[in-house]
């Protein structure tokens, strides 16, 4: 019997298969970037969710890898050595793990909250300490290079790019999850449960651990190392800690507890990201508030809900569900719009443009644009707008989650039987 | 004489400085676990309210208010949003406060544009309390380490010599056992955050009419008062005292000292190799001065994680 | 926002009363710092584009007019490398760029690189901030073009001001920040001591926007007792080391870059008095002429010119320039390697002199201005009492260093 989960990997690879053709080469370009996005977060999360080990320096292992493929890229750039573009990210790879299991010996000595710290500390000072190591980090600019055509591929346009990004991610993914069912990786799991435990069973947690956690490192470092061939430069700034705070939110965004979960977390938030920046000057507030309320209201994430879906409905569920999600969808785009029109509108009146066209009318308060219309800023009908959506979508939400529980219920009952 | 004056000087005023923001911070750790990322974003949020009532009300009305606002936020937060997401576990709380980080930070923006504003200390406080070595020192860096001292004094009789703080101390330990006793843990858990955030905005109020109070203000400051609750020991509040005027000393001198790793291998006669190496081994001291603090972080956290105060787990 | 819509409006118009056959208006997209910590800057930039374009569309200079792509690079040299891909991709003839030397490096790398892979389809670099002396050294190149100073060309005249007006003295100390800029100006400030007669009689580097506490720096600077300190730190850096200067009573003259940033002035207060500054623009540089052009900027764009947005006005002119140089082909299409050619000998008759195109290492010879911070200055800043009183206006040849021998650039078949 075919697996629903199995069936759904293979759509997805087909999908990403053959989704060059399908796509404007911006989103060509966002989908390659929510790949790297994603294998970084399912590396992250092997050491977090697997083993508990929070790490909040990742970006240091995503950075090395970064560099080490730009060093080796140069060296073939410059003719010193042959090393075929696909299997550049091996250089990655390796800085990575060599990295990974130097750091994080340091690092594993300590659990919990301190073991975080070591690794933001860590990453701090590589971040530091890079701008000043010009030979290895390139300075400010950093390193800068250029891909070479291999094995008869055409690595200078960006479809090239793409299917060697979905190849190595693909691959990765596969270990990753390949992993988990290895013994070392059940003893990931053992080690997050109790870890005096399985030291009293005769492991040596210490090894254990650093190893697990150079296993994470060294998937780090094969995204970096595409990172790094995607972009063909990279500079200091990949240490930051933003990056490493970045990872562990779309870890937790995508869902912790679920294998996919945080490869999805990454690829939305990347997208969200890239479309949002270019709309709106704001965007980093709604990112905020997006943080926010996933963590709030769905602690397990997307992902985590995806999956409580897949587990606990069966079909009738569509049915029985589709009309409370609907009402939801509409309350939470009502309130959503209420939010951005304050937003967007408070952020227009307070600009220079519009002190502008104040002082071409004596100061009065003059009509703003936004969103193609004009807005009279002392009209009670502007102040509406805003007021009534978030009104609107307050006075629905009880009925949206009544009926949403009682269909969620009814499903489950239905399933019971 | 006088470079180890000065520096014993601004250092430890400094290290006052970073004592008032992370005061809250190990408080609210020590008490609840939570390591509230948006601390040093309450320490923005108390400057910028000091900056509206200073130019509206006037300078006291801020120092008195902002604590005030910043600690009622913090009730609310920690009301609605992490009483919530405790039971999911300290990581959610953590990247909850992350996200009301930015959530502050952009409102702010939002507010009052992306550069620098003019909160200016009052002019009668405007003048230089002694002359050393012909250098002014000025009063009100005095007037910041006092409050930081006041502040550690009162918090401490507080904690030590109070009922509230013998609740509050034993709900550190023991919360089950003293809601048990009839006391109201969720009230205590939500006056602890809010005092920690008053106390971050206090320090805001006052250090922002002497630095410089932009967007980017908690940027700066808030890795550093992580080192600073990690180095002293997570909860205690000696610990942040003496780890802030350790750090505040440290990053004071090394400001002032050019030496690097160059010079150190000059004493076994390597000296000349290493400065044609160069890269990591020319560095000097005064150049990376404000990032060694994670090197003493790390050192800490790897021979004692307790921290230098705090309890052995 | 607000200048995109009523661009995209007039570009529309212009396009649907231009001739009916094919008509292609150039696209110019803008790569700035819009979010994040650095939007200031990066905002303030875009101001400058759009009010500079306002006179190349009056001006006609390309019959089908002129279309502004904004796009936000989000602070991080990674997602500018993205979006000049968006912008590629979105049509985009020119990319224009200022408030981050790094991500600037990205940037004209990666034109390059798109450049040599796409021939027929080449971009042009408009570089209007990015002030590291490797965008006309180690990293020029044909489709790279600096409107802006770069750190020696703004110490020259720095130096030649103060030497001229007797304020440098003979000894001078130089700060910087820890990373390329920083070490770029310490470098200079040395090698150009015979150039200005002082002896330096010492240097450091701090870490870049992170002291909060520059006194143990001003007691440095003290033992050295220079008579001058010459500074390239911008932002919380400069304010900071002011202010610990101010604080302390120390007598030194400050001799800046980067005061003239909005909120420095303010921050620092009575402290700024006296001191240098090396700037692109000041409205009482050249007498009426910048006063004008002042008041102009002020009418239109809601506040005076100020910081970097004066040099990338004049750059956006000298685009004008060379559009109205070239011809659209036989399909409507601009041509932009004929664009290149004709923007590397262009000349832009500016308030504050005359802006020349460097051909050899395309840079452009832009007259600076020193001032120093009063409060006799007619046009106060930062809403204080206080303003910037040019000192001398020192013109684009006498500013000009020469052409850096890393500079190799490889120019195409006209």
């Amino acid at each position: 019997m075919i697996r629903s989960g199995q069936i759904g990997v293979c759509v997805l690879v087909g999908l990403l298969v053959v989704l060059p053709l399908l796509l404007t080469p911006n989103l060509m370009n966002a989908a390659i970037k929510m790949m790297i996005a994603a294998l970084f977060a399912l590396s992250f999360s092997l050491a977090m969710g697997q083993a508990g080990m929070l790490s909040f320096g990742h970006s240091a292992y995503y950075g090395l890898g970064a560099f080490a493929t730009l060093h080796l890229m140069k060296a073939v750039e410059g003719s010193l050595v042959t090393w075929p573009t696909p299997l550049l990210p091996l250089a990655g790879a390796a800085a990575g793990f060599l990295c990974g299991v130097a750091l994080g010996w340091l690092a594993t000595q300590r659990t919990g909250v301190y073991f975080a710290m070591v690794t933001l500390a860590l990453a701090e000072l590589l971040y530091t300490l890079a701008p000043t190591w010009n030979s290895v980090f390139g300075g400010e600019a950093g390193i800068s290079t250029m891909r070479m055509n291999s094995w008869s591929i055409n690595f200078a346009s960006d479809t090239g790019v793409y299917y060697l990004t979905f190849a190595w991610v693909a691959v990765s993914t596969w270990c990753l999850w390949a992993f988990t069912r290895t013994p070392m990786g059940r003893l990931a799991l053992a080690i997050r449960d109790n870890e005096h435990r399985v030291r009293f069973l005769g492991f040596n947690t210490h090894l254990a651990k650093t190893l697990i956690f150079a296993t994470s490192t060294m998937f780090t470092g094969v995204a970096g190392a595409l990172l790094a061939i995607a972009n063909e430069a990279t500079n200091y700034t990949i240490f930051s800690a933003q990056a490493s705070a970045n990872v562990v939110l779309q870890t937790f965004i995508g869902g912790a507890g679920t294998f996919f979960g945080p490869a999805l977390g990454a690829a939305i938030m990347t997208f969200f990201a890239r479309m949002t920046s270019d709309l709106t000057r704001s965007w980093l507030l709604y990112q905020g508030l997006i943080f926010v309320i996933v963590m709030l209201f769905v602690p397990d994430g997307i992902g985590g809900l995806i999956s409580a879906h897949v587990r606990m409905l069966g079909k009738s569920a569509v049915r029985q569900l589709s009309l409370p999600y609907l009402l939801c969808l509409v309350v939470g785009a009502l309130l959503a719009f209420g939010v951005i029109f304050t937003v967007e509108s408070v952020h227009v009146v307070l600009s220079d443009a519009y002190s502008v066209l104040r002082r071409a009318n004596g100061g009065a308060l003059v009509p703003y644009p936004l969103f193609g219309q004009t807005f009279n800023p002392l009209s009670p009908w502007t102040w509406a707008i805003p007021v009534v959506s978030i009104l609107a979508g307050a006075a629905l939400l009880p009925l949206a989650r009544r009926l949403t529980r009682r269909g969620w219920s009814q499903a489950l009952q239905e399933r019971a039987v | 004489m006088e470079f180890l004056v000065v520096s014993i000087l601004n250092g430890v005023i400094h290290g006052l400085l970073l004592f008032m923001v992370s005061a809250g911070l190990t408080l609210i750790f020590g008490m609840m676990g939570v390591l509230n990322f948006a601390h040093a974003w309450f320490y923005m949020l108390g400057a910028y309210i000091g900056f509206t009532l200073t130019r509206t009300v006037g300078f006291w009305a801020g120092l008195i208010a902002a604590p005030l606002i910043v600690g009622l936020c913090g009730a609310l937060v920690e009301r609605y949003m992490l009483r919530r997401v405790h039971r999911y576990g300290h990581t959610h709380e953590l990247l909850l406060t992350f996200g009301l980080a930015f959530i502050i930070e952009e409102l702010i923006k939002l507010f009052y544009g992306d550069f620098p504003v003019n909160y200016a200390m009052p002019p009668y406080m405007k003048f230089a309390a002694f002359t050393l070595y012909e250098t002014n020192y000025p009063f009100y860096r005095l007037f910041m380490g006092i409050v930081a001292l006041v502040m550690f004094a009162v918090l401490y009789v507080l904690l030590t010599r109070t009922r509230v703080g013998i609740i509050v101390r034993a709900a550190t330990y023991r919360p089950v056992m003293v809601e048990a006793l009839g006391h109201n843990i969720p009230v205590v858990f939500m006056s602890v955050f809010a005092a920690g955030a008053a106390l971050a905005g206090l320090a805001g109020a006052v250090a922002g009419a002497f630095f410089p109070t932009g967007p980017n203000m908690a940027v700066d400051f808030g890795t550093l008062v992580f080192v600073v609750v990690v180095v002293g020991g997570l909860g205690s509040l000696e610990g942040a005292l003496v780890a802030s005027l350790m750090i505040g000393l440290f990053i004071s001198f090394s400001a002032g000292l050019n030496w690097s790793l160059a010079d150190l291998l000059a004493v076994v006669g390597l000296g000349g190799w290493a400065r044609e190496v160069g890269g990591l081994l020319t560095l000097q001291l005064s150049t990376v001065a404000a990032s060694m603090p994670f090197l003493l972080m790390l050192l800490v956290l790897l021979i004692r994680p307790a921290g230098l105060f705090g309890d052995r787990q | 926002m607000n200048r995109f819509w009523t661009l995209l409006v007039l570009a529309g118009a212009s396009f649907v009363v231009s001739v009916t056959a094919q008509a292609e208006p150039v696209k110019i997209a803008v790569i700035e710092t819009l979010s994040g910590g650095q939007a200031a800057v990066g905002k303030m930039f875009l101001t400058a584009i759009n009010y500079g374009l306002i006179k190349v569309n009056d001006e006609k200079a390309w019959p089908d007019g002129i279309k502004v792509l904004e796009y936000d690079n989000q602070g991080g040299p990674s997602e500018a490398a993205d979006k000049v891909k968006a912008a590629i991709n979105d049509g985009a003839h020119i990319i224009v760029q200022g408030a981050s030397s790094a991500i600037g490096g990205q940037i004209t790398d990666d034109v390059r690189k798109h450049n040599m892979r796409n021939p027929g389809k080449e971009i042009i670099y408009l570089n209007v901030g990015a002030e590291a002396m490797e965008f006309t050294g180690s990293k020029c190149h044909f489709y790279h073009f600096r409107w802006n100073g770069n750190a020696e060309i703004r110490l020259r005249a720095l130096l030649t001001a103060m030497k001229d007006t007797k304020t440098l003295g003979t000894k001078v100390y130089v700060i910087g920040q820890n990373y390329s800029w920083g070490h770029d100006v310490e470098r200079l400030v040395k090698e150009y001591a015979k150039f200005g007669n002082y002896t330096v009689v010492g240097d450091v580097i701090h870490d870049v926007n992170k002291i909060q506490d520059f006194s143990p720096y001003v007691v440095q600077i003290k033992e050295a007792n220079p008579d001058t300190v010459i500074t390239g730190n911008w932002s919380s850096d400069l304010l900071l080391l002011m202010k610990a200067a101010g604080d302390s009573g120390l007598k030194v003259r400050f001799a800046t870059y980067w005061m003239d940033q909005p909120g420095n002035v303010a921050n620092a207060g009575a402290t700024a008095i006296g001191h240098f500054n090396v700037s692109s623009f000041y409205p009482e540089a050249n007498g009426e002429a910048t006063q004008k052009f002042a008041d102009d900027f002020k009418g239109k764009m809601g506040q005076y010119p100020v910081f970097i947005q004066a040099h990338t006005v004049h750059g956006i002119w000298g685009l004008g320039e060379a559009l109205k140089k070239v011809k659209p082909g036989p399909d409507g299409k601009l041509n932009v390697k004929q664009l290149a050619f004709a923007m590397e000998t262009v000349t832009v008759k500016t308030s504050m002199g005359e802006v020349v195109m460097r051909k050899e290492d395309h840079q452009a010879l832009l007259p600076l201005v020193v001032a120093t911070v009063s409060k006799d200055a007619k046009y106060k800043v930062d809403g204080t009492d206080m303003g910037f009183k040019p000192m001398r206006l020192i013109s684009g040849k006498d500013a000009a260093g020469p052409v850096q021998s890393s500079c190799k650039m490889e120019r195409p078949a006209p």
